[in-house]
């Protein structure tokens, strides 16, 4: 962003805290790509991305004073996303059909770049048990640190690293799989 | 598959995660909803009833409550109640309510809740010893309880939790007052005959 979009930015945050509601419409609109983005994700699942996406904006609006420009607003509304995402997902039992077994196999990887590869791959992390697709998500994919990973997700760094570490060795199954 | 490949393998799905695309457009406006949702009025924030003697103020509430009703229920179904003459006079004063910020005890309740104070002041002169000193102590406890709840309304004005326990004492009162008078009452005709 550049300087002057951070002030336009500020001055909207600025209204939208003292409860201008069409100001905080500019905030979803500059933002809404970025926080459906990380919903659909980590959720994996465009309805439920959706639902995630209004309830981070729902959330955000109600504590929007908390947002003291610590941080960019787009993090701060990425970790009210997150949030929103683990807090609905505690409540849903539909994420215990999303995990499945992934079939040990050997065969040799072929590149993923190849054909096709990006979609494989969006879809093996879709399939990816929510522990290690969400710590996936936030590290290889928005570049987020361990610390940050665990701190945004309440976990210790320790088990962000093995989710990650399981989240490789079952998407690097996944892909080889779906290449042989 | 050696280490090697893996390692590559391991930098590929890596590099690849990191080409995802982070920015997706949702397929449907999704601002509609949110308008909807956040122009509706704020709901009162569930607070954390924490302080201490505010629970306690709910646990003589309900001891006090019930002991009372108990109490009176038996002494209702009693045959015959002693009158006792020349008893002391009994203050009864009403406890100054509020309903936090936003709500006040109307003042026909307070007239009222005052007359009936006043006979039931009135009233518990005609009790035995026993009986007056335990219906005070059920009043006491039940008074207690609108003082602290008082107090923990003016920290906290707006606890929907608190207005609503501070309203079902008054109730509790209010009976409790009532059955005073009816048992007197009642004690009275059957001396009368």
């Amino acid at each position: 962003m550049t300087a002057e979009s951070v002030a336009e930015e500020y001055g909207w945050i600025r209204k939208a805290q003292a409860g201008d509601a069409p100001a905080f419409e500019r905030l979803y609109r500059m933002h809404v790509d970025k926080v459906y983005g990380l919903c659909l994700r980590m959720t994996g699942n465009v309805a439920e991305a959706e639902d995630c996406a209004q309830d981070a904006f729902i959330q955000a609006w109600s504590k929007l004073n908390n947002f003291r420009g610590d941080s960019a607003f787009g993090t701060w509304l990425h970790r009210v996303a997150v949030n929103t995402v683990l807090g609905r997902m505690r409540k849903s039992r539909r994420e215990q059909d999303r995990i499945r077994a992934v079939s040990d196999v050997s065969a040799t990887p072929e590149m993923i770049g190849d054909s096709g590869g990006l979609r494989d791959l969006e879809h093996a992390i879709d399939e990816l048990p929510s522990g290690a697709r969400h710590v996936f998500v936030l590290q290889a994919v928005y570049g987020y640190s361990h610390d940050e990973t665990s701190e945004m997700l309440g976990i210790a760094a320790g088990t962000s690293k093995a989710q990650l570490h399981r989240a490789r060795r079952l998407l690097a199954q996944q892909l080889k799989t779906e290449c042989a | 598959m050696n280490e090697t490949d893996n390692k590559n393998f391991d930098d590929e799905l890596m590099a690849a995660a990191a080409e995802l695309a982070t920015e997706v457009m949702p397929e449907r406006d999704l601002w509609p909803g949110i308008e909807q949702a956040i122009s509706q009025p704020a709901k009162p924030a569930r607070t954390v009833w924490n302080s201490v003697w505010a629970q306690a103020a709910a646990v003589l509430l309900l001891v006090g409550g019930s002991s009372g009703v108990t109490y009176l229920a038996m002494t209702d179904g009693a045959e015959t109640s002693p009158v006792a003459a020349n008893g002391p006079v009994l203050i009864f004063e009403p406890v100054a309510g509020s309903f936090g910020s936003m709500y006040h005890l109307g003042p026909d309740y307070q007239d009222a809740r005052r007359s009936l104070a006043a006979k039931v002041d009135e009233e518990l002169g005609r009790l035995t010893p026993e009986e007056r000193a335990e219906v005070q102590r059920n009043i006491a406890v039940i008074r207690t309880a609108i003082e602290d709840i008082n107090k923990a309304l003016a920290e906290e004005p707006d606890n929907a939790l608190l207005q609503k326990l501070l309203l079902s004492t008054y109730r509790e009162e209010l009976d409790l007052m009532m059955r005073v008078d009816g048992i007197t009452g009642a004690a009275m005709r059957r001396g009368d005959i």
